[in-house]
């Protein structure tokens, strides 16, 4: 309200600014030549000046006084001619325009371009009470660092949350001085090296491998580092080494664990086979479906397009087998995992709908079905615990 | 609350600006009295509600007001106060606010000042500004509105381009502003004679000091600008004929001009209609600049079509008001009444051939800057005019204009004497040669046209001195007197040595530079020496340093001649890491007027690394020339007469001006 009330005084002032020097009486326009004149005397008194100093002489000066002169002789006549009556009318009309004009443009458009209700927003004042505006919080621990760079703790806050808002140079600077003040941790190491990643567009490079080996020398076993070491050898093309490292993790990974599509991903990309986490690797007790040794080799040495169609027909084949013997808690599984991986939702749904008329959710195998499942995001279209034999 | 009140200034503004754009001008054509007084007050209420607004705006980035969506694209909340004020002209919408400031800014000076004018000029002049403030304030709210929210407000802005963040781009482009939109005031004086039909000697000297003080600002910014690139990109170079620099180098050709040939009319009522053609044209160079600029058009031609809305925006600006000039220029010119007649050897004509050549070399840097964008737009074909081609054309067309340049001031109003000033002028055409041929000696072995370069500069120099010399009569007259006869001259008549002489020193930095100076590269290792200038550079080594945004690579060298260490300096190359932008800091050591220039290349791989050193024998005179260009401009300034009118204020000095001859020999 106040606002308002301010624009219209605001208004009203230039409004009566303007008015002013058309409510005088109306005269007629002084003669205009006065300026004019004043230049031309002026003129005149230099060259008397001048001709004083015997900077010109007498004739040339009598030459320049008779030119000046001639100008003078021509502002009189135009003077002469000058005043015409003023009109009343056309002065009121003018007065009466700049009131209704001035209010109808300034409101019109500010209405359409103004925000009236949003107030200043100092920065300052709003770090004074940040409530639980993440951004301002994350702005004033940067003046607070600012002003104690030597603060590691600080940096140690910022940096995880530089990560996740995308903000990747001052997440790797905030890291580093985390590291330089506080001394290495895993945490610490392990953000660097994923920020590292995620600013080179996904490639492990040199320092973010360097990162995550501290990382992993402090805390073996650590299945992000680990994977992320995995991922280095992948892209050094080292695919065995790295299929080698994949797996284990996978084997290594809890059940459920929401990276496992991930680690699996990368297994079949570096030409292994899908791992469940149940540590099935020795060719003994292969389910079914399972392509050969040989198949491997050969899906390896594939370019890309091919080798996701030579794993799609083993996908398939693997999916017509189990419509025979349906029998294999493994091969729905891999199934599931496998149309999941390959991003095919509607027959990774099928299949789970399949494998759970053979294994109710009731049961230890269909639980583990319903949990691979959801890992994936999908949920079986039959309900969970009705319409499958016990 | 105040960032609103701002927005509704501004849009007031507009308000006050299109009322002062047509009822003065009723007025002034029925003489009406009253109508005709709003111009004064509204172009003061105008510049009132612009600064208003325009200080909201600077508030609201020093405060780090993110809600304001311009404050938030070029601003940082811990970006050095210095950069917080000037970031406010520092992006698209706020160079276009401080354009209109200084448009308003200068409509109220013609308030202040102009008491003496005739209300029917005044009332017009002071309408043709409103209708640019109008037409820029439309642009401004309706394409480039600085005060546009965000809600709700993020927690820190996007940082000013780094390379911004520099004292000598801050206050480049207020200084060139000034210059710009300086010359909309001599385009309004133009437009308003036009409308009236009438145009005198008096009207000329109204214009002059308008001229003047654009004329020095844009020299100012132009110099600027210049010295700006030269340390800061680290080339080496200080002019590129890059379209940028060109588009403001067009105006300054123009105002130059219009500068002389406004002398002309204030003192033989000739070249009228040749005066007010200059005066449109100068400032609508500057729209051109403006818009080459501002649209994205020089970048590429491409780029125009990023921002559509803003580049036809500012077209339509352009056609409406070169083009509405021109056609009002068409129909009015022929009624004007032509002046004085004059021999073509006089001052006037001296003064013509100066015009002459200065709006040839103006139309010369005009096509080589639009002629690729043209082939480009219609062939798609691209190709780039470079240094060569206006090196050479104006170069050759600039000789002509220096050698008359001494000649102008000595020369009598209406008919001269060109032997009498080839006479006088017979003393320093031989002491610039030989001034000449020693410093070629000094130098040893350019080639000859640096040696007649030279004693061209050299001659400019001092027949500035010449001019002064003349007028004071020394050598005829005895000491004391003469000297008093000087030091009664007017100060226009320093002003214009100052200027004429700075215009020397300026080229002789140029022809020395370009000629004398040396380029080395070579890879440094630690301990490692190079040789420039006479003088030994010996590489320290590198350091890492950490600013506050940004990394530096800095190099350390120590200079020495003969064997003694005579200075050291810095060299490095900084990443400002939030943009990840590069930026070269050269290291660079002035001797006197010379400078040696060390920029650092890329590293290589065995640990050393690229060195460039530059030799720059008497580089400062091309920047030092502007600055006493400047000044010459000042002192003109200054001249009471240029203030004239309030016939009660006693005039201290004179000239020989006046349609008067100069004592002759």
């Amino acid at each position: 309200m106040l606002l308002w009330i301010i624009f219209a005084c605001l208004t009203a002032a230039v409004a009566a600014l303007l008015i002013l020097p058309l409510a005088r009486p109306a005269e007629a326009a002084d003669d205009s030549t006065q300026g004019e004149a004043a230049v031309y005397r002026d003129q005149l008194r230099e060259l008397e000046r001048d001709k004083g100093l015997g900077l010109i002489g007498d004739e040339e000066a009598e030459y320049a006084r008779a030119e000046i002169g001639r100008r003078l002789i021509a502002t009189a006549d135009k003077g002469a001619k000058a005043a015409v009556s003023p009109a009343k009318r056309r002065v009121s009309l003018a007065v009466m325009g700049v009131t209704l004009f001035i209010p109808a443009i300034g409101l019109c458009l500010y209405v359409a371009l103004g925000s009236p209700w949003l107030p200043a927003q100092p920065l300052a004042a709003r770090l004074e009470n940040p409530g639980n505006n993440l951004e301002l919080l994350v702005a004033k621990a940067e003046r607070h660092l600012a002003q104690n760079p030597q603060d590691g703790a600080g940096w140690d806050l910022l940096a995880p949350i530089y990560f996740r808002t995308q903000r990747l140079g001052d997440a790797e600077m905030a890291y580093r001085n985390a590291i330089r003040f506080l001394g290495e941790s895993p945490e610490r190491l392990a953000g660097l090296g994923e920020t590292l990643v995620a600013a080179n567009d996904g490639i492990v490079i040199e320092d973010a491998r360097t990162a995550f080996e501290a990382a992993i020398k402090l805390r073996p076993g650590d299945a992000r580092v680990r994977f992320y070491l995995a991922l280095a050898l992948e892209q050094a093309g080292r695919n065995d080494e790295a299929r080698v490292a994949f797996e284990q993790l996978a084997n290594d990974t809890p059940p459920g664990a929401p990276w496992l599509a991930l680690v699996n991903e990368h297994i079949v990309k570096t030409g292994g086979q899908m791992q469940s986490n149940q540590g099935v690797v020795s060719g003994a007790g292969r389910p079914p479906g399972n392509p050969t040794d040989a198949d491997v080799a050969a899906i390896g040495g594939m370019a890309a397009p091919d080798r996701q169609a030579a794993i799609r027909g083993m996908v398939d084949t693997l999916a017509a087998r189990l419509e025979e013997e349906p029998n294999n808690i493994e091969g729905w599984l891999r199934l599931v995992r496998s149309y999941g991986v390959l991003g095919d939702r509607l027959r990774a749904q099928q299949a789970l709908d399949k494998g759970l008329k053979t294994f109710a959710p009731t049961t230890g195998e269909g639980r583990q079905l319903v949990a691979l499942a959801a890992e994936m995001g999908i949920e079986p279209q039959a309900p969970v615990g009705e319409g499958a034999k016990p | 609350m105040i960032i609103e009140i701002g927005h509704f200034a501004l849009v007031l503004a507009l308000a006050v600006a299109l009322i002062v754009s047509v009822v003065p001008v009723i007025g002034a054509a029925r003489r009406d009295a009253a109508m005709m007084a709003l111009a004064p007050v509204g172009s003061l209420v105008l510049f009132a509600l612009v600064a208003f607004s325009f200080g909201v705006l600077t508030w609201a980035y020093v405060v780090s007001d993110f809600s304001v969506k311009n404050v938030w694209e070029n601003s940082h909340s811990l970006m050095p106060l210095l950069y917080k004020y000037t970031g406010v002209w520092g992006n698209h919408e706020g160079s276009m606010m401080l354009w209109l400031l200084i448009v308003v800014l200068f409509s109220a000076l013609v308030v202040v000042f102009g008491k003496n004018l005739p209300e029917t000029l005044k009332a017009n002049v002071l309408a043709v500004q409103s209708w640019i403030a109008s037409a820029f304030l439309f642009f401004i709210l309706l394409t480039s509105n600085p005060f546009i929210r965000l809600d709700p407000a993020p927690a820190e802005g996007q940082d000013l381009n780094p390379i911004l963040q520099d004292f000598g781009l801050a206050i480049h482009p207020p200084l060139l502003y000034l210059g710009y939109v300086g010359f909309s005031v001599c385009f309004s004086f133009a437009v308003a004679a036009l409308i009236e039909g009438r145009i005198d000697a008096a009207w000329a000297r109204w214009v002059r000091p308008w001229t003047l003080a654009a004329w020095t600002f844009l020299t100012a910014g132009i110099a600027m600008g210049s010295y700006w690139a030269y340390y800061e990109l680290g080339w080496g170079g200080w002019w590129f004929w890059d379209p940028v620099e060109n588009a403001s180098f067009m105006p300054w050709l123009a105002g130059t001009a219009l500068l002389h040939s406004a002398l002309v009319m204030e003192k033989r009522e000739a070249l009228k209609i040749w005066t007010v053609l200059l005066a449109i044209m100068t400032f609508s160079l500057s729209l051109l600049g403006t818009f080459l600029v501002r649209s994205g058009v020089l970048t590429s031609v491409h780029a125009f079509a990023t921002d559509p809305t803003r580049g036809i925006f500012i077209l339509g600006i352009l056609t409406l008001f070169i083009g509405g000039a021109f056609v009002l220029f068409a129909w009015r010119a022929p009624r004007l009444k032509s002046g004085g007649l004059f021999q073509p050897i006089s001052r006037e004509g001296a003064l013509v051939l100066n015009n002459l050549i200065l709006t040839v070399c103006c139309a010369t840097v005009l096509t080589g800057t639009l002629y690729p964008l043209v082939l480009e737009t219609i062939t798609g074909e691209k190709i780039s005019v470079g240094a060569p081609f206006f090196n050479l054309s104006f170069g050759l067309l600039m000789i002509p204009l220096l050698l008359a340049v001494p000649f102008g001031p000595l020369l009598a109003w209406k008919r001269g004497d060109l032997l009498g000033a080839m006479q006088r002028l017979y003393l320093v055409i031989g002491a610039a040669f030989v001034a000449g041929l020693v410093l070629y000696y000094i130098e040893n072995g350019g080639p000859v046209m640096a040696a007649l370069g030279l004693a061209l500069a050299c001659y400019l120099m001092l027949g500035a001195l010449a001019d002064l010399w003349y007028r004071a009569n020394f050598g005829k007259l005895a000491f004391n007197v003469a000297w008093r006869r000087l030091i009664g001259l007017p100060r226009s008549a320093f002003g214009t040595a100052l200027a004429h002489f700075g215009l020397g020193v300026t080229v002789l930095g140029i022809i020395i530079v370009s000629t004398y100076q040396t380029e080395t590269v070579v890879e440094m290792k630690q301990g490692s020496t190079a040789e420039a200038g006479g003088y030994s550079l010996v590489f320290d080594g590198m350091r890492h340093a950490v600013g506050p945004n940004y990394t530096d690579d800095q190099g350390h060298f120590s200079i020495s001649k003969a064997g003694v260490v005579v200075a050291d300096t810095w060299s490095s190359k900084r990443l400002y890491t939030a943009r990840r932008m590069p930026t070269t800091e050269a290291g660079i050591v002035t001797f006197w007027l010379s400078q040696l220039y060390v920029s650092l290349g890329d590293p290589m791989a065995d640990g050393g690394i690229v060195v460039r050193i530059w030799w720059k024998p008497f580089i400062l005179c091309i920047w030092g020339g502007c600055l006493i260009m400047m000044l010459g401009g000042f002192v003109s300034l200054s001249d009471r007469r240029l203030r004239v009118g309030a016939p009660s204020r006693k005039v201290k000095v004179a000239k020989p001006v006046k349609p008067v001859m100069e004592p002759a020999e």
